[in-house]
């Protein structure tokens, strides 16, 4: 198979190259365009212009947090749908992102405010609220030793929904944080500054290392759990270390960003498309495509009706929703 | 003394559901070990408190003396592998993938794999035979492939022990001889111990060096094939009446089943005449079908006497090679008297039994629809001195018998059996 050592090598370049590129374009247009050249400069040198503030200051802390944010979201869907051996699961259909928003809202409703060494409250509200939203949508899906697949689906957008309604209804009550409010629950990546950047990568790109770690387990998992086991793997003990990471990464992208929907389902389908299911490739393949996929709607968001900064989250579910059906008619299609 | 796999006073079962009941057992090295039972006696979830995926509540399995329990799961997946009944995966891996995915109790978690691994993949693929379907995605594959391609694994995890969850049930006859020929093969070959749980009884009387058999979470019998598979084990663990000899190919026990009475069909009673094999096709498809069969007059351990006995139909009987007397031709004569219809197969006929044709010249059996089944002349197989021969053109002659083959009398005997319902 020579076709799959060149993919080996040409996926990653193309892939690398292509973040640069969306890294750079996504820098460079706004309502200020900045050309290629001058951005190298002010990168490279210290060149003290206005650009060069808007650069440093608002559009890179912007870009670099949709890269890892992105890398993050992706990562863990691929991940989930590993785990529970089906494409159409991620953070958003689980629920998690609903609950992380949840966490998030609650905290900043009630005031709860503290931060300590620059994780502040919100974030672990949105980890709790994460962790918390997908036990219970889990243990909805649990009958008698085995999870339905269906059920796990059925129940993650039911559980999505609720606490959407219940988000809205908090919003009815606290007229005057609504705005505070609107920004979780759409979104967004707009008020990203480099402490924001500091933290979130900090906490999600060691979370993605952990997550790459297991993807040879993650592999071993798609045969089943049973075989798994009979292969060396405690699957029990994997299964939590793995979805515990997720939470982390989840309830950090919630947190400094808002809920962001369907880059999970998106990233990982891609690149199984062309380079197969082997997670090593598939997970760490995803997190620069999802790397990738945020910058680009990001920048779309932000460019396309200009002044109007269009949130990310909805930019993400423009694309997302129609690909989630296309999914879901594939599958129904291949089942018949 | 070479026992390695140990159960002692296991007992499991789920909540307010026993299902397995203090099974001890234990398995010598290099065997091939066979658990046959119904559907529900619990064989799967033995295999499964085995191989430690199920914990039971009472009692230790022991592999070479070290309870499984207490052995972390690599150390485990490196002295025992499992084999399910057939493996799908949601996402698709190249068969090389998932045979590599065998080393990974082998493999170093930060090293990953090494030349070795591969290397050992490859052999393991070459000896199942699926080395030209390496970079083949596996669910491309058909079921035997997989199979085989899952045994490579199993193999590529180096165990000493494969257990095997029924691993050819869901497979055709070439593909089922083929698995269990290779796993029987590896038993040799690598002294390996194989655990199949095995639904067909024959494939388990030839392959297996000893057979369990399992009853509602017990074992009831354990031995060799000849010890366990026996009219009467087999009649109390499957319910089921079975008819046993020993296979020419095998020379182990070989199994049929024996479906008494597929159809209540007519009250209709049919006497045959016939020995020394000549009935052997039509009394058990006779009475399969539901009619009421009787025959005579028999030599006691004639073939036909055997099969008439073992069918539960009645016989009149006579003692072996012995001139059938009075008493037995008149036992005879009641029988046939009885029938709505009867008939002659082609059998030899001497000194000893020619006083069957007799009967079929007395008036009130004359009377009655007579099938001839006429099977090559009748003068060679006459050894009474042409006295056979005189009463046989008499019997033919008479214009209620009826010369038929053996593939036409059913049909034959079903219009005979609605004219006489009317």
């Amino acid at each position: 198979m020579k076709n799959s050592r060149i993919k080996d090598i040409a996926v990653p370049l193309l892939l690398f190259s292509a973040l640069a590129a969306s890294i750079i374009a996504a820098i460079g247009i706004g309502a200020v365009n900045i050309p290629a050249a001058e951005i190298m400069d002010i990168l490279t040198g210290h060149v003290q212009t206005v650009n060069a503030s808007i650069l440093m200051d608002i559009r890179l802390p912007r870009v670099i947090l949709a890269c890892v944010a992105g890398a993050g979201l992706a990562v863990v869907g691929g991940v989930m749908q590993g785990i529970f051996k089906n494409p159409l699961v991620d953070a958003y259909t689980m629920g998690m992102t609903s609950g992380a928003a949840l966490g998030a809202v609650i905290s900043i409703v009630t005031g709860i405010n503290i931060r300590i060494f620059g994780i502040d409250t919100t974030g672990v509200f949105a980890f709790l609220g994460a962790i918390l939203t997908l036990l219970f949508v889990y243990s909805l899906a649990y009958n008698r030793s085995r999870v339905s697949i269906n059920s796990l689906l059925l129940a993650g957008v039911a559980v999505s929904y609720f606490l959407a309604s219940i988000i809205s209804f908090i919003m009815m009550l606290n007229h005057n944080k609504i705005e505070h409010i609107v920004f979780w629950t759409m979104g967004s990546i707009s008020m990203a500054t480099w402490s924001k950047v500091a933290v979130a990568s900090a906490i999600i790109l060691p979370a993605i290392l952990v997550l790459l770690f297991y993807a040879r387990e993650l592999n071993i998992l798609a045969l089943g759990e049973d075989s798994a086991h009979h292969l060396g793997i405690e699957t029990a003990k994997l299964k939590n270390r793995l979805l515990i990471t997720c939470s982390i990464i989840v309830g950090c992208v919630v947190s400094t960003g808002g809920t962001i929907g369907f880059l999970g389902l998106v990233a990982p389908h891609i690149i199984r498309l062309v380079c197969g299911s082997d997670n090593k490739k598939v997970l760490a393949y995803s997190a620069i495509l999802g790397a990738i996929l945020l910058v680009a709607s990001d920048t779309v968001g932000r460019t396309l009706i200009q002044p109007v900064d269009i949130p990310v989250g909805i930019m993400t579910s423009i694309m997302g929703g129609p690909f989630f059906i296309f999914l879901l008619r594939k599958q129904k299609l291949s089942k018949v | 003394m070479n026992q390695q796999i140990l159960v002692s006073e296991i007992s499991f079962g789920y909540q307010y559901k026993p299902v397995l009941d203090q099974i001890n057992m234990n398995v010598k090295k290099g065997s091939f070990f066979c658990i046959v039972g119904p559907n529900g006696s619990g064989k799967s979830t033995l295999l499964k408190v085995i191989s430690s995926a199920l914990k039971p509540q009472n009692g230790v399995v022991y592999i070479e003396s070290k309870s499984v329990a207490e052995m972390n799961r690599k150390e485990l997946a490196k002295s025992l592998s499992f084999v399910p009944q057939n493996t799908s995966l949601e996402f698709d891996f190249s068969v090389k993938d998932i045979v590599l995915m065998g080393r990974h109790p082998h493999i170093h978690k930060l090293r990953g794999e090494t030349r070795k691994d591969v290397e050992i993949a490859e052999q393991s693929m070459k000896y199942t035979n699926t080395l030209h379907l390496a970079q083949r995605s596996f669910m491309e594959l058909s079921g035997g492939e997989r199979q085989r391609v899952i045994l490579a694994q199993a193999l590529c995890q180096e165990p000493d022990i494969i257990l095997l969850d029924e691993p050819v049930s869901h497979l055709d006859l070439q593909h089922q001889v083929e698995i269990l020929n290779l796993i029987k093969r590896m038993c040799v070959d690598k002294n390996l111990t194989a655990i199949a749980v095995l639904h067909d009884l024959n494939m388990a009387s030839t392959y297996s060096d000893d057979i369990i058999m399992m009853k509602n979470g017990e074992i009831l019998f354990r031995g060799t094939p000849f010890e366990t598979l026996t009219v009467e084990h087999i009649r109390e663990v499957f319910e089921t009446p079975v008819y046993i000899s020993v296979s020419p190919v095998s020379s182990r026990p070989y199994i049929y089943t024996l479906t008494k009475t597929i159809v209540e069909k007519k009250d209709i009673r049919i006497h045959l005449v016939c020995g020394g094999g000549s009935g052997g096709s039509l009394i058990p498809e006779l009475s399969r079908n539901g009619f009421q069969l009787s025959c005579g007059v028999l030599g006691i351990g004639d073939l036909d006497w055997k099969l008439a006995k073992e069918s539960d139909i009645e016989v009149a009987e006579e003692i072996p090679f012995a001139e059938i007397s009075e008493a037995a031709y008149q036992r005879n004569k009641a029988l046939a008297k009885a029938a709505d219809l009867v008939v002659l197969t082609g059998l030899y006929f001497g000194k000893a039994n020619v006083r069957n044709l007799e009967l079929l010249t007395e008036a009130d059996i004359a009377a009655k629809p007579l099938y001839i089944l006429e099977d090559g002349s009748f003068a060679e197989r006459d050894y009474t001195g042409g006295y056979g021969c005189e009463l046989y053109e008499r019997i033919k002659s008479n214009p209620n018998s009826r010369l038929t083959e053996v593939h036409c009398l059913y049909e034959e005997i079903l219009k005979v059996g609605k004219t006489h319902e009317k």
